[in-house]
């Protein structure tokens, strides 16, 4: 099995630990990371996430701080690989950045724009009930 | 020559009038089958009155976190990525679906969207939610995630009356107890 720069082995196991970082205060409320922050970005039709659990929080932050930029960086929300798959959805690591996967396979409908957000949106909410919230 | 009756003139008959109103409906010193009936009708004007200024209350607190939202994402790029803008058009759509709920459910959360649209999420639980996108145009995206079943499905939205698939949808997840709502 390959393994990356950052050490890790190149394919993402169902138990493993990912995080999506919250840089918005209203992607989230006092229970859950909300679907919106599971959507995926117009650009490149997937999501970011890094391979990283809650543990140790020092690192968790040290990588959302970094991704967050000169945005705010509120907290994580921590879900395991297999989460996006029972999504139908695919994980695939893309470093660098070291530990950097991205969640793809979204529904892209071209031609009807709103069934193809509605579908995102089914999947994002599936990945976000599994989801934990952890906040800095 | 008729003046025109200021916006200030008609303010004040329309709060004496209201007043009177009060009067009545508090019970004064009414004694006659007609009194009592004027006073019940006060009553019942002055109880619907409350009624419609504490919903009005509640959803104008509501578009004011919408207008918040919408001046936060007022900018491409947002998110730090390519977030397209959440642009007037999507923030009076989804003012007029928060007006157009009916009175006595639970009003939304809200969420931007990488594109542009408005997330109007109702959240019972991590494992009991029900989310719309609310856009540029009457097509509202919904999905929900009830348990173990989830899905989701696309409604016409006039602008006036909420869509009856999308509050019978969010009735059946809220059902099963209270919802958050505001709960941050």
């Amino acid at each position: 099995m390959a393994t990356l720069p950052s050490g890790l082995d190149e394919l993402i196991a169902g138990e493993e630990q990912l995080a999506r970082f919250l840089t918005q205060s209203s992607q989230f409320n006092s229970k859950m990371a909300k679907p919106a922050a599971f959507l995926p970005s117009l650009k490149d039709r997937e999501t970011s996430v890094s391979r990283h659990g809650s543990e140790p929080a020092g690192s968790l932050w040290a990588i959302g701080l970094q991704a967050a930029g000169d945005r705010k960086l509120y907290g994580a929300a921590i879900f395991k690989a297999r989460a996006v798959t029972a999504a139908q959805l695919e994980v695939l690591a893309d470093e660098p950045p070291p530990r950097h996967a991205a969640i793809r396979g979204w529904p892209w409908i071209e031609r009807d724009p709103e069934s193809q957000k509605a579908a995102q949106k089914e999947r994002a909410a599936a990945i976000a009930s599994e989801a934990a919230l952890f906040l800095r | 020559m008729r003046e025109p009756v200021s916006v200030r003139t008609f303010g004040i008959c329309c709060l004496a009038g209201y007043a009177a109103l009060n009067f009545y409906a508090r019970g004064g010193s009414a004694i006659s089958a007609e009194a009592l009936a004027v006073e019940k009708k006060a009553a019942a004007v002055v109880g619907s009155g409350e009624r419609s200024q504490a919903l009005f209350g509640e959803k104008a607190a509501a578009i004011s976190q919408l207008r918040a939202l919408a001046n936060d994402c007022s900018e491409p790029g947002w998110d730090g990525n390519e977030a397209s803008a959440i642009g007037p058009l999507a923030v009076s759509m989804a003012e007029r679906l928060v007006r157009a709920l009916p009175d006595g459910l639970p009003l939304p959360e809200f969420a931007p969207e990488p594109d542009g649209c408005i997330s109007m999420d109702w959240i019972q639980s991590r494992n009991r939610l029900f989310s719309i996108s609310v856009g540029n145009n009457h097509r509202l995206a919904y999905a929900w995630v009830d348990g173990a079943d989830r899905g989701h499905a696309v409604a016409g939205f006039d602008g006036e009356r909420a869509p009856r698939r999308v509050i019978e949808g969010i009735r059946e997840i809220l059902d099963h107890g209270n919802a958050t709502i505001g709960s941050r």
